[in-house]
């Protein structure tokens, strides 16, 4: 075989042919292909231009305080209570989202009969499909008197937990409200990438482990976690940059304070750096809160840029690992 | 071992045959263990529900679900020793997790319905909102100004993204690069970028500098950017789904690489394509932060891309949740009742295209 001299097998699309339409089509093509880079960089640097400004007149307090006095001479600005906020509330979705999404997918994969699992796959994608204004104004009307109750409950019988307290008796506006709206935008996106990566995991090794005597639970553990691991843990990080960025949902159903809620979750007010922007917006009183609400938007964007090109890196590096 | 040919057809078809899994037999024993644990701490909670004063979350989360595991533990100790505990409590957590979603889910649809219902008329869905206040009755007015301005912008952030979205995804599968992990890497970074950046991005880059005022084009140009990860990703998976012996033969037939693009691989793939851009239209149709930056919002019925403020399906919502009048309200629901019906249309098409020969 070796002196027949075989050509390799050529790669089929790597360049263009010496036609100069070709050529032309590769160059369009390719610029087309870096426009998402163009927008990327275009939005870093547009915001950022913005951002430099606000950085020389309020410092680096704008990161760390929390203010919003606009009319005072001079004005001052500080986000650091809605950076804190955006987290809080996605810790809070985290919390009610992750198991909600595991268990269910594990249902779905394991539990659930073919064609139950494959309509739950659907109602799942629809309730990705949920445009977020809609369940905001679900979560206004329907959920806030629901969720009114829940929380005078928790308040009442585990009130001595500290997160749980509540001075105002007011228990609308909180962050439990917003994470768990939250949560309900995560629970589909979590939800899909982990069912997609559970059934992946191989059958011939679930069925090896429930020969060897290995209950569900044991089987769960020691194959099919370990197995989807880094696609799980990319999944949760791709909802919760979703989380991190939401607006409309949770300008329905939390109370923006200018004041850092730390961890009291069903008290009334809280912050979240996306909301703050729109609710600004609304009643604008000149260029430079403009330019502050710009700021704060360089700042959404850096943090949920960095929450995703970690998720992607995981979910990719795992792809290739299972491939 | 002798030296036998097989005759395949004598062969039982291993790969038609459902695995036998003889460690998953039911016996009768389980079976009423299992009917047991599912009856008594329903029968027990319905019974407590109708004869105490105990407020219902608490009665569910309180005394049902405590007394569900216990049962199923039970159940399981019962019929497969200690071993079982384990498992019971991942079954019943299961189930309640998507028992969970789906009440939810429910709970969504069933408002929408409810409280949506009594807006929708034919007049609602044509007429727009000139003289209208948030005070007037519900049989004047209507969203036709706000369908069509939706319509509007998400055409104009079509024509935008549609073409750069499906040149990226034939970047990666049909020109092939040396920077296709790259542009791969750029797509799913940008579709983490959050609307209102999206908004904001317009708004800075365009708007307060003067090159376009609040309008169609703004808001379709900031709904395109996040539309385009959405199409790059979907048509790049549908390309893929091309054999690669339509390129090879139609390279070889001596076309030239666009032409073989243009001509053989995207019809070959049209229906996915269509797909992509369904389902590009579906995940930024009820997006509202952009189009409050960037669209603004209007009474009336605008077809001009730029000059003025355009309302659109989700701003009109979003400017009627919270005021203080019941017709309002209502109109607000009746507007995401049309605005969801719009995404599960667009939603079951992507499905039954998809079922085609290429989509899958």
């Amino acid at each position: 075989m070796a002196d027949l001299d075989v050509q390799e097998r050529r790669n089929l699309s790597a360049s263009a042919t010496a036609h100069r339409g070709d050529r032309i089509f590769n160059r369009t093509i390719t610029t087309a292909a870096f426009s998402a880079l163009f927008v990327l960089a275009g939005i870093a640097i547009f915001l950022g231009a913005q951002t430099i400004p606000v950085l020389q007149t309020q410092g680096l307090s704008f990161l760390t305080t929390t203010a919003w006095d606009i009319n005072t001479d001079p004005p001052t600005a500080g986000i650091w209570g809605m950076l804190y906020g955006s987290v809080l509330l996605a810790v809070v979705a985290l919390v009610i989202a992750v198991p909600a999404s595991l268990m269910m997918s594990i249902f779905m994969v394991f539990l659930a009969p073919k064609k139950l699992a494959s309509m739950l796959t659907n109602l799942i994608d629809l309730m990705a499909a949920i445009p977020s204004v809609i369940l905001g104004l679900w979560a206004f009307y329907v959920l806030n008197p629901t969720a009114e109750v829940w929380q005078q409950l928790l308040n009442q019988y585990l009130g001595w937990i500290p997160i749980f307290q509540n001075a105002s008796g007011n228990f609308l506006g909180t962050p439990f409200i917003a994470g768990f709206v939250l949560a309900i935008m995560m629970i589909p996106i979590v939800t899909s990438v982990t069912r997609e990566v559970l059934s992946r995991t191989p059958p011939d090794l679930v069925n090896a482990s429930e020969a060897l005597g290995c209950s569900m639970w044991t089987m769960l553990r020691y194959v099919a976690l370990p197995y989807g691991r880094g696609g799980i843990v990319g999944g949760i990080m791709l909802g919760l940059g979703r989380a991190l960025g939401e607006t409309i949902a949770v300008f329905f159903v939390l109370k923006i304070v200018f004041d850092t809620n730390w961890y009291n979750i069903i008290e009334s007010g809280g912050g979240s750096v996306a909301t703050l922007i729109v609710s600004r917006f609304g009643e604008i009183s000149g260029p430079y809160e403009l330019q502050l609400l710009l700021a704060s938007g360089f700042f959404l964007f850096i943090m949920t840029l960095i929450v995703n090109v970690l998720a992607n890196l995981i979910v990719n590096r795992t792809g290739r690992l299972q491939k | 071992m002798t030296t036998q040919t097989l005759d395949p057809t004598a062969l039982p078809n291993l790969a038609e045959q459902r695995p036998q899994r003889p460690w998953r037999k039911r016996t009768p024993r389980f079976k009423l263990a299992v009917v047991l644990a599912v009856i008594i701490p329903a029968v027990v909670t319905w019974f407590l529900w109708q004869t105490s004063t105990i407020p219902t979350p608490v009665l569910l989360v309180a005394i049902y679900l405590p007394m569900q595991l216990i049962a199923s533990t039970l159940a399981s100790i019962v019929t497969r020793g200690r071993r079982g505990i384990a498992d019971s409590i991942v079954i019943v957590s299961a189930i309640g997790a998507t028992v969970f979603s789906l009440v939810i889910l429910l709970s969504l649809i069933g408002a929408l319905i409810v409280r949506g219902w009594k807006a929708l008329s034919p007049s609602f869905l044509l007429q727009n909102n000139i003289y209208i206040s948030p005070s007037t009755p519900l049989e004047y007015g209507g969203i036709g100004h706000a369908v069509l301005g939706t319509a509007l912008i998400v055409f104009l952030a079509s024509l935008v993204a549609v073409p750069i979205g499906i040149a990226t995804a034939i970047y990666i599968t049909e020109v092939r690069g040396r920077a296709v992990p790259y542009v791969r890497f750029f797509v799913q970074s940008m579709s983490g970028v959050p609307s209102v950046v999206a908004g904001l991005f317009i708004l800075t880059t365009l708007i307060v500098t003067g090159a376009l005022t609040q309008s169609a084009l703004a808001g379709g140009l900031a709904y395109a950017i996040l539309m385009l990860p959405t199409v790059a990703r979907t048509a790049e998976e549908v390309l893929r789904l091309v054999p690669d012996e339509l390129r090879t033969g139609a390279l070889a037939l001596g076309s030239t690489r666009a032409r073989t693009v243009f001509r053989v691989v995207l019809p070959a793939a049209r229906t996915g394509i269509v797909t992509a851009i369904i389902l590009g239209i579906a995940r930024i149709i009820g997006e509202t932060a952009p189009l409050l930056l960037a669209a603004g919002n209007s009474d009336q019925t605008i077809l001009n891309p730029t000059g003025s403020p355009v309302a659109s399906l989700p701003t009109y919502i979003f400017n009627n949740v919270a005021l203080p009048y019941p017709d309002a309200v209502t109109r607000a629901w009746g507007a995401a009742l049309a605005l969801m019906i719009f995404v599960a249309i667009l939603f079951t098409l992507a499905r039954v295209l998809s079922r085609g020969r290429l989509g899958r």
